[in-house]
């Protein structure tokens, strides 16, 4: 055996024993997709404007209290949209003091005088800024929420639009997850004004009437559901006013964790933290004998009575099961979303279903591999067999590439394996017909070899160029699925013409180098 | 063995008649995607929510389908999936005005007011881990409750795990006894659930739901993808080749398209993102198929530069015709196999390469090398409406010379430009 041959011998052990550690073992290294292991897709909306309307809100009220103190008291503020609002002044001189205030301390608003008003706008890159830092922080709390019920490998990621895009592998338990992920979990503690002494009323018409036919300004009518102490159950409804004001919220707490109550139900227990804490004591000790009205999502949870000043700790039941207890305090603890949350699409694959795909897929694809494999031995004789040992070494160097990419294997992508493995054939069958049309020709086996490979070299490598750019348009500009197709014809590609020009040539430079050939076996009529 | 050894077919002869037929059928698959009876869009494209069901017997579609009409869910389509003995059904319904959210609660609300009708407390086949978990701790049955909550949760929770790894891999729980085999799971366990608990009817397999925009954007990407792919195939062929060539080789790829889409349209298959897929890689297929030709054509012209670029198609395409069967053959081999033993999922995918693989080989001679011709004819070096205003002495034909060659069978006077262009672009 000559030199260039053994390196070229030993180039290709070297590609296939780095191939088969990269694709070793499969189960571990090639990721199989939600479509063919089951599990969870799911593409969430951020509305970021709830988090824009919340930035205004805020600096309204800043303004107003910085007003109060600098120059300009009295100043009123309304929200007239997402991210405007508009202030009126008692006189001109605390509305140019409002001015000044916004443009030294809030710089981020742009003030327009209208009639005796001022309209303030965020600028349009504040506004971007909130919102893809709402998305980042919905996908940090998602990522929370998800690390602690505990999914292997989860991928949660923001995309374009204000999105995040969420894959829960072997995970089916859609109800669950999608509370888990949706509840914005935002906690606030509020005073029960009526009626005292805690609990609530039956009916809104009730409360209204205890309060005097109008709900106060500084008040807000809030519902809870109505349950029995011993089972839990829901036995109706219950109503409260409750102070507008928010002192308290689930930003104070520093941790939440399940508890049993003092009939051994389920309930979250939490601390705050010392800020928290100083502002709960408080208030707690303001109201005693008052309700406490521990709001989630807008819906009065519980109210207990006050019965002594409360600093630090607490404990929030309301029919909560073991599980419910359990994922109220993951979301507590994770923090609440910036921003609501709309599902824009779900996937749900239950295992079984991807394993039957997997199962049947991959029978016909072996089946079908295998007639291939048959009809280019009965067709082209040893040569056939030269060209089953490169459609092997190609599959084993595509599982190679696609374990070091880290590359997931879908549906789509088993496609793009058949399209490389058809193309691999292709190769191999351009260079067997072109040899034996050079033996036809009158050639020696030598140079027929030497012909056919050269000849058909040009169409193999505009064959495959052809097909890696259109893969890689497809990659550039497709989703999910035609993303992983482009990812395993690429490589599959690559791999085909190693395989169809390199392992190939060497193989009948391999037989020729051994004894002087007169005939070879490609199946031809000499 | 050798099939098509020195061949000899004059393939360009009926060339009129294949343009036409391509035509017709070309006609035929835009009728398939513009026409009033609409491809049959999977979810993915046109949104709605599909849901695969197993039953515990032989699902009685009939009766499904009443309950649909009931809820107002008319438009639900419903068929079987899977093998005769799975006893699955695929249920597909619209986008509802109020957006996915909620669909599968819905249906599930329906089917279990159908089926399971009087049968109150959890449903072991339709519970999830949560309301396991809850019953299991409340009713305490392995008495672990000493240890405190934290440690009752988890143990339960490695309970109900278990268990429904044993319904995931059974498809659904056909009787209660077989929680005792679940291993994980303690006798007492099983006694409290079969107490406690029963078994519904069905089981959800698998829930996909996609809003209307996401089905919007989905379809816009995917066709965006498809062209900009197809102009980056046709910006490398005119590199390499032609202008002529990667137009036709295009041609042919979109006939392709077209043409299994009007078969896939037919037979009343699925559009969806699966099949994208596919017809990605007839694309693929296809292309691959024509520049093999082209690639012999090329190297044809340069050997024999006098001969018309008619007479070069004909050898090319017979001297080729060897490798053209047996690719497409084995290709052909295995989606068959796809075809017949793939599954259910693979289907769709499996059906557009066996019929794309038969349209694709017909295209690569059919379509292709007819359609360099013409397009050489139209706008080519004295086409129609093609550049006339080039110095005679560089050989620019009259127009009706042009077209003479291009009717002429064999095409006994090709123009000089013919001859002269694989020259240039080699040199």
């Amino acid at each position: 055996m000559n030199r260039t041959l053994l390196w070229r011998g030993l180039l290709i052990l070297a590609v296939a024993v780095v191939c088969v550690a990269l694709a070793y073992p499969p189960k571990k290294k090639i990721n199989l997709g939600l479509d063919l292991q089951g599990g969870m897709h799911l593409v969430l909306q951020v509305h970021t404007e709830d988090a824009l309307r919340a930035e205004t809100d805020t600096d309204m009220a800043r303004l107003i209290d910085l007003g109060k103190d600098k120059g300009a008291p009295g100043l009123q503020g309304r929200r007239t949209g997402d991210r405007q609002f508009t202030i009126t002044a008692p006189t001109p001189e605390a509305r140019d003091a409002a001015s000044e205030l916004v443009s030294k301390y809030l710089p981020r608003w742009q003030v327009q005088r209208q009639d005796e008003s001022l309209v303030f706008t965020m600028t349009d890159q504040a506004a971007a800024e909130v919102r893809t830092s709402a998305v980042n922080q919905a996908k940090q709390t998602i990522d929370n929420r998800i690390n602690a019920y505990g999914v292997t490998e989860p991928v949660i990621q923001a995309a374009s639009g204000n999105r995040i895009v969420v894959q829960l592998p072997g995970v089916d338990d859609a109800d669950r997850v999608r509370k888990l992920i949706k509840s914005t979990a935002f906690l606030e503690f509020r005073i029960v004004r009526v009626p005292k002494g805690g609990g609530g009323m039956a009916s809104r018409e009730e409360l209204l009437a205890a309060l005097g036919g109008s709900v106060p300004p500084d008040l807000e009518i809030l519902e809870g559901d109505q349950r029995d102490r011993e089972t839990q159950a829901v036995t109706g409804k219950y109503y409260y006013a409750v102070e507008k004001r928010r002192t308290v919220t689930g930003r104070d707490l520093s941790n939440a964790r399940p508890g049993q109550g003092q009939f051994g139900q389920p309930i979250v227990e939490f601390t705050l933290k010392p800020a928290g804490a100083e502002a709960f004591g408080e208030l707690t000790g303001k109201n005693v004998g008052s309700g406490l009205a521990i709001v989630l999502d807008g819906r009065v949870v519980s109210a207990p009575v006050v019965n002594s000043r409360i600093s630090d700790r607490g404990q929030i039941e309301g029919g909560f099961t073991a599980k419910s207890a359990q994922d109220l305090s993951t979301v507590l603890r994770s923090g609440a979303l910036p921003a609501s949350i709309t599902y824009l699409e779900e996937r749900t694959v239950g295992p079984s279903l991807g394993r039957d795909a997997i199962r049947d897929g991959l029978r016909a694809g072996l089946l079908g591999t295998f007639l291939v494999m048959l009809a280019m031995v009965i067709y082209y004789h040893l040569s056939g067999v030269n060209a089953v040992l490169a459609l092997v070494l190609n599959v084993l160097i595509l599982f190679g590439g696609m374990g070091m990419f880290h590359s997931t294997l879908t549906l789509p992508g088993i496609a793009g394996v058949i399209l490389t493995i058809g193309m691999a054939v292709d190769a191999n069958v351009l260079v067997f017909e072109r040899i034996r049309e050079e033996m036809r020709a009158g050639r020696t086996v030598r140079s027929a070899i030497d012909l056919g490979f050269e000849r058909a070299f040009t169409s193999i490598i505009d064959t495959h160029v052809t097909t890696v750019i259109s893969a890689l348009f497809l990659f550039q500009f497709g989703t999910g699925p035609i993303k992983g197709f482009a990812v395993t014809l690429i490589i599959g590609l690559i791999a085909s013409i190693f395989t169809a020009v390199f392992v190939s040539r060497w193989l009948f430079d391999l037989v020729l180098s051994r004894r002087r050939v007169q005939r070879l076996s490609i199946g031809a009529k000499a | 063995m050798e099939l098509f050894r020195d061949t000899n077919i004059d393939f360009m002869k009926y060339r009129k008649f294949w343009i036409i037929l391509s035509l017709v059928l070309v006609l035929g698959g835009l009728y398939a995607i513009f026409g009033p009876h609409r491809l049959n869009m999977g979810i993915d494209f046109a949104g709605g929510t599909q849901m695969t069901l197993g039953f515990q017997q032989e699902p009685d579609l009939a009766r499904l389908r009443r309950v649909f009409e009931r809820e107002g869910m008319a438009a639900a389509t419903i068929q079987r999936f899977g093998k005769a003995g799975d006893n699955q059904v695929l249920i597909k319904t619209t986008t509802s005005h109020q957006g996915e959210e909620g669909s599968r609660d819905k249906i599930v609300a329906a089917l279990n007011r159908e089926f399971n009708p009087g049968k109150t407390g959890l449903d072991l086949n339709l519970a999830g881990a949560d309301a396991l978990v809850g019953l299991l701790v409340k009713a305490d049955p392995d008495r672990v409750a000493a240890q405190g909550q934290p440690a009752a949760i988890a143990h339960y929770n490695a309970v109900a795990d278990a268990i429904l790894k044993a319904r995931h891999d059974a498809g659904l729980f056909k009787s209660l006894d077989s929680l005792a085999r679940v291993p994980g799971v303690s006798p007492a366990v099983a006694t409290t659930l079969q107490q406690q608990a029963h078994l519904g009817t069905f089981d959800v397999l698998g829930v996909e739901s996609v809003g209307p925009q996401i089905g919007g954007e989905l379809r816009r990407q995917g066709f965006l993808a498809v062209v900009m792919s197809m102009l980056g195939m046709l910006a490398y062929i005119w590199f390499r080749f032609e202008l002529r060539f990667g137009i036709g080789a295009v041609m042919a790829s979109l006939h392709d398209v077209v043409v299994t889409l009007l078969f896939f349209w037919a037979f009343g298959l699925e559009f969806n993102l699966t099949t994208i897929a596919a017809f990605l890689t007839l694309i693929g297929y296809s292309m691959n198929d024509t520049v093999v030709i082209f690639d012999r054509m090329r190297e044809n012209m340069r050997k024999s530069r006098r001969k018309p670029l008619i007479e070069v198609m004909n050898d090319s395409i017979n001297q080729t015709l060897s490798r053209t069967i047996m690719t497409s053959g084995l290709t052909f081999l295995s989606v068959v196999a796809l075809l017949i033993w793939g599954g259910d999922v693979l289907r769709g995918f499996a059906f557009v390469m066996t019929v794309g693989i038969i349209v694709g080989t017909y295209s690569s001679i059919y379509v292709a090398s007819p359609f360099a011709l013409l397009w050489e004819s139209l706008f080519g070096v004295g086409g129609r409406w093609g550049n006339k205003t080039l110095t005679p002495g560089r050989g620019g034909a009259p127009a009706e010379r042009a077209e003479s060659r291009i009717d002429r069978t064999t095409g006994g006077d090709v123009t000089p430009s013919t001859r002269q262009r694989p020259a240039r672009r080699r040199a």
